[in-house]
């Protein structure tokens, strides 16, 4: 089975759409879960939206994912 | 089937337990409704048995027993997920720990709920697209090579199994606890069951099982979170924040014996000021550093979670039930919109701990460390009690059989068609008819339940939580890699993915030998062994990827055809 320009061109987009969102939701993800730790206590421990910064980033998280969930829905149409 | 047969079966089994709960005695008993708990048990035993014999009817060919006829529709697919996903840890365990150790402890329920975002972008569509009836055999369909089923095959019963012990144990462990019912038959009348489900329904029967638990025990955390907020928490999420920033951590005000004397009949309000008085240079539930203190673990264990869930053969082999990629997709997504809720919900929940349970939560840790897993497992039920009675207490307790009913199955039915398809098949009789496989599936289900009861007797004194992170690490590690890289990259080689495998395994290998032989407190390179391979084994599986990749050129049974089936555009 020979693959077209066409084809090849939707893989690549593919590729582009779901790895670079998956590179977003994970690096967000990391940041927020080494923030939470000990080395980064002083930057954690900042105060924001009425809670310490560490735990709004951590509690993001569920947002974040269900937002970059609804983009990729959009884009893979 | 005959009915009768199967509703005697179960009713025999169960009678010794409903029997043992008569002589029920002691704290936690005492305060628990028992009719209603056995009530909500015998209605689960009463559903799986009506399921059961409905889906043994359509349960014919080979199809029909691993993957359910490939036509479940992604909704049903997507809460059965949910049910498979949540564990008794999740459900208890979860804000357990919270009440514990305060907010070090909130990057558990994140954690577990992070895994699915790798599942949905990278994983499910073209997993669901190759199709097959196991993970070993949607690599194997690019590179046949029967090693890659064998290796597969090994991982899988791996991580089944050291996911599966910790389940029935805490099964066991639950209801000696709650209502002194003996370990040996819960755990022996749960794997009973499972196994008969699964014989006669397949997979058919272990999904809608599946959706019934994993319903109760969703709608259970939502209906804890949603009166424990508004009753005890007042309705404000900051309100609850403020409370724990006043708050001594529970770990920490165990440990002197004045505090627990002094807040031991105090309501909780008044123990948490008063504990704060007696220790007023004592750290907070909301500071960081409590349980976590290595940035490395934290590290690793996020990665063990985002990947091993990627690589979890009992989570993939779902995809290939739903009729189409995009199906597969809608399941995964539901299923993190659901997730997310519920450990949103834990987290909340976890929290309430302190301004509902505080004098309990440090009453049990004083007791030392079986107080600690008291408290871990009992503070859900404890505060179920506190905001709903003993009809919310005994919800909660039948939603945490459900977890470990719905976890359990999947794990059971995913090792045995592992078997039965990639060793029995390949290696043993290749010439078997589908009866003849089926025959070993089923076969191999009683053999894993046996297992998985005699281990969960054996190793009841031991704490083996960590067999959990062992398996996400191994999932991470051997599976992820190579499950990745043969749906996504068309250079990569059959090589290639045969060593990524046996080097994620061997990494994982390394750290279980590490932790036997110098004990969980060891750490490697800065990595406690307790907590899995996870970094170091993905590295070491994805480097060994990509340079035998370059060194070797066997790209497998048409990697173009294959690449155009994964990713074809999606229809429904």
């Amino acid at each position: 089975m020979s693959v077209g320009p066409q084809s090849l061109a939707a893989m690549r987009r593919k590729v582009l759409v779901n790895f670079g969102l998956f590179l977003l939701f994970f690096i967000f993800y990391l940041v927020a879960a080494v923030v939470q730790t000990p080395s980064f206590k002083e930057v954690a421990v900042l105060p924001a939206l009425g809670m310490p910064l560490g735990m709004l980033l951590s509690l993001l998280i569920f947002p974040v994912s269900w937002l970059i969930m609804g983009v990729w829905f959009w884009r893979s149409k | 089937m005959n009915l009768k047969i199967l509703l005697s079966i179960l009713i025999s089994f169960l009678a010794p337990a409903v029997a043992v709960a008569a002589d029920v005695e002691g704290d936690q008993a005492s305060q628990l409704n028992i009719p209603i708990v056995i009530g909500f048990i015998l209605f689960f035993v009463v559903v799986s048995i009506f399921i059961t014999w409905w889906t043994s009817r359509s349960t014919k060919s080979a199809s029909d027993f691993y993957v359910a006829g490939k036509g479940v529709p992604w909704a049903q697919v997507g809460i059965a997920m949910t049910g498979s996903y949540l564990s008794a840890a999740s459900f208890l365990g979860c804000a357990g720990d919270i009440g514990v150790f305060g907010i070090d402890s909130i990057w558990l329920s994140i954690g577990f709920f992070g895994g699915y975002m790798a599942v949905l972008l990278l994983i499910a569509g073209p997993l669901r697209n190759i199709g097959s009836y196991t993970v070993a055999g949607a690599l194997h369909s690019r590179f046949p090579d029967d090693r890659i089923k064998l290796t597969v095959m090994l991982c899988t019963v791996v991580i089944s199994t050291f996911y599966l012990v910790p389940q029935m144990l805490g099964a066991g462990l639950l209801f000696e606890m709650l209502l002194h019912w003996n370990f040996v038959w819960v755990t022996v009348g749960l794997g009973i069951l499972m196994s008969i489900y699964i014989i006669f329904g397949g997979m058919k029967a272990t999904l809608y099982n599946q959706v019934i638990q994993a319903a109760f025990l969703w709608g259970t955390m939502v209906v804890l979170v949603t009166l424990a907020f508004f009753t005890i928490g007042q309705g404000s999420f900051f309100d609850i924040i403020a409370t724990a920033k006043q708050t001594v951590p529970p770990l920490i005000a165990a440990k002197d014996p004045a505090v627990v004397a002094a807040i031991k009949d105090l309501p909780a309000d008044q123990a948490i000021a008063t504990a704060r008085q007696m220790l007023p240079e004592a750290h907070s539930a909301m500071t960081i550093g409590v349980k976590t203190s290595s940035t490395l673990a934290m590290v690793s264990t996020v990665i063990a979670l985002v990947f091993g869930t990627a690589g979890l053969p009992h989570i993939l082999i779902m995809f290939f039930t739903v009729p189409s990629a995009r199906a597969a997709k809608k399941s995964v997504a539901l299923c993190i919109v659901a997730l997310g809720v519920f450990y949103l919900g834990a987290i909340v929940l976890g929290f309430l701990l302190f301004p509902g349970i505080y004098p309990k939560l440090v009453a049990w840790i004083s007791q030392g460390p079986v107080g600690v897993g008291m408290a871990k497992n009992m503070a859900v039920l404890e505060m179920s009690n506190t905001v709903g009675g003993t009809w919310l207490m005994a919800i909660g307790a039948s939603g945490a059989v459900a977890a470990i009913l719905s976890t359990s199955a999947g794990l059971m039915i995913t090792v045995a068609s592992s078997v039965s398809h990639d060793l029995y098949k390949v290696y043993i009789n290749p010439n078997a008819s589908e009866k003849q496989e089926l025959a070993i599936a089923k076969i191999t289900t009683l053999l894993m339940s046996a297992i998985a009861v005699s281990l969960a007797v054996l190793l009841k004194k031991e704490n083996i939580a960590w067999l959990v992170m062992l398996a996400f690490g191994i999932a991470a590690s051997a599976i992820f890699p190579a499950m990745l890289s043969t749906l996504w990259w068309k250079r990569t080689t059959r090589q290639a993915v045969i060593a990524s495998i046996l080097t994620g395994l061997g990494v994982s290998v390394l750290f279980i030998v590490l932790l036997f032989v110098k004990g969980a407190k060891y750490s490697f390179f800065g990595l406690p062994v307790a907590g899995g391979p996870g970094l170091f084994g993905i590295v070491a599986s994805a480097i060994v990827l990509l340079l035998v990749t370059v060194m070797t050129s066997d790209t497998g049974k048409n990697p173009v055809e294959f690449m155009t089936l994964a990713h074809r555009p999606d229809t429904e």
